[in-house]
């Protein structure tokens, strides 16, 4: 590469011996290209960049090589970067709407078991007020008809009192008249008519 | 201790045959040092592209990432900077970016930069000037040139500012060609000179005495290139950025005239 150590006055005119050399080769090119041997002489080798010779070259290069990378870049690179970048953007946007459906019909899950806990919760209360209804009913049809059965065994009761009493009444109404019957034979020594002691009684027994 | 020049010259590898131009004059054609770099810049490109979209996933990978990252810059750039219409100049404004991004790079790890050449960079600017000129053309015809004819401003001024405006649009070219090329070659040129102090310093306390006192310096000389290399890398991405910024601009100017 570099040039073997050089005095440093005549470096730049010797530091470009390989360029020089080729050119040499090229001979032609150098007799007929006067601006470039002019440009080579009058700077004293200068910056490589300004000497001309390989402009031409590189500039053909480098269109050639910009032509080639432009045609793969705009006709098959770009086009698949973009249909990779419009993919992601569908696959973004399509889980969004996926995961937005979710969502909502998540949410229509949950109304939907929130309003199946309310109408248990109503049938349940129904049924625990008809239960309590039932027995209620029930108990109060029992009460009615115990109720009934002890107002009809009052009352048997009460006509057995008064059978009893009546009947009592009876005995002592006998008893009256026989002992009356017996009080007045023995007083006026003759038996008493039935009737008239019938009678006196009752006037005695309403007074 | 190398010339920091001499890393600039271009040297022939394979001579192909010269193109005859007219007039007894022919191109060299010969496979330089030169059209190496290029090649080797545009065959990575072209090799991370094709890794890039060969099985692209929804969920990219490190490469993948890279590569649509690269894309999404300019894809981005012409889209914000020019409109709906600037997609149609991303596939352009890529390409360059991409291959100068790959040449400047590469000079850091090869010994060529071919972006360090004033024919490659004045190439490139010329391209994209004519570009500019022939959208400006394309859709405008001859409105075209009321880029040069700012509005709002009166028009005995306007003798003033035509020409202006002409030369400026010229310098276009130029200031592109050259923005590149300094800085590559400025760069390469101060890591050069940094690695050459590094080396005489060296040298010379090689030379025993008092020479030990040239350690130091050397020490100081490679930290200098170390911070340089790393400096570099920025600037070899920042000159591809700015090159694609300001191409961008300009197309902007012809396809949007009258809204800037």
């Amino acid at each position: 590469m570099a040039s073997p150590v050089n005095p440093e006055g005549s470096r730049p005119v010797t530091e470009l011996p390989s360029a020089e050399a080729s050119e040499a080769v090229h001979g032609h090119e150098v007799s007929e290209g006067t601006t470039e041997v002019a440009a080579h002489g009058g700077e004293g080798g200068g910056l490589p960049q300004f000497r001309v010779e390989y402009w031409g070259g590189q500039i053909i290069w480098l269109l050639i090589l910009f032509t080639i990378l432009y045609a793969l870049l705009s006709r098959v690179f770009i086009p698949r970067l973009r249909a990779a970048l419009d993919q992601r953007e569908n696959t973004i946007s399509g889980a969004l709407i996926a995961a937005r459906a979710v969502q909502a019909e998540a949410d229509a899950q949950a109304e939907a078991a929130r309003a199946e806990v309310a109408e248990a919760r109503a049938r349940a209360s129904r049924t625990a007020t008809d239960a309590k209804a039932a027995v209620e009913a029930e108990r109060s049809r029992r009460a009615t008809a115990e109720e009934a059965k002890l107002s009809q065994y009052l009352a048997q009761a009460e006509d057995r009192i008064r059978t009893g009493r009546d009947q009592a009444m009876t005995n002592v109404r006998q008893i009256a008249v026989e002992t009356a019957e017996v009080l007045t034979e023995k007083l006026s020594g003759r038996p008493a008519a039935s009737d008239e002691i019938t009678t006196a009684l009752a006037a005695q027994g309403s007074r | 201790m190398a010339d920091p020049i001499h890393q600039f010259e271009v040297s022939k590898i394979v001579d192909l045959p010269d193109i005859p131009i007219g007039g007894g004059r022919t191109i060299d054609m010969a496979f330089t040092n030169s059209t190496l770099a290029m090649t080797v810049a545009a065959g990575l490109i072209v090799l991370l592209m094709a890794v890039v979209t060969a099985k692209p996933a929804v969920v990219p990978g490190r490469v993948q990432s890279v590569g649509e990252m690269l894309f999404g810059i300019v894809d981005n750039l012409t889209h914000n900077l020019i409109g709906p219409e600037g997609r149609a100049f991303s596939p352009f404004v890529l390409t360059l970016f991409l291959f100068i991004l790959a040449m400047n790079m590469l000079g850091l790890f090869l010994v060529f930069t071919a972006t360090s050449q004033l024919a490659v960079t004045a190439a490139l600017g010329v391209m994209t000037i004519l570009l500019v000129i022939g959208v400006g053309f394309a859709r405008h015809g001859l409105g075209f040139l009321k880029l040069f004819v700012p509005s709002g401003v009166p028009w005995p001024v306007l003798f003033l500012v035509v020409p202006i405006e002409v030369v400026a649009f010229l310098l276009r070219p130029v200031t592109l060609a050259l923005r590149l090329f300094g800085n590559m070659m400025g760069g390469h040129v101060a890591l050069k000179v940094f690695a050459g102090f590094v080396v005489s310093l060296g040298g010379l306390a090689a030379g025993g005495g008092l020479g030990w006192l040239g350690i130091p310096g050397a020490a100081l000389a490679l930290s200098g290139v170390v911070a340089l290399t790393a400096l570099e890398f920025l600037v070899a991405f920042l000159q591809a950025f700015v090159f694609a910024v300001l191409t961008t601009i300009y197309l902007n100017d012809v396809v949007n005239i009258g809204h800037h």
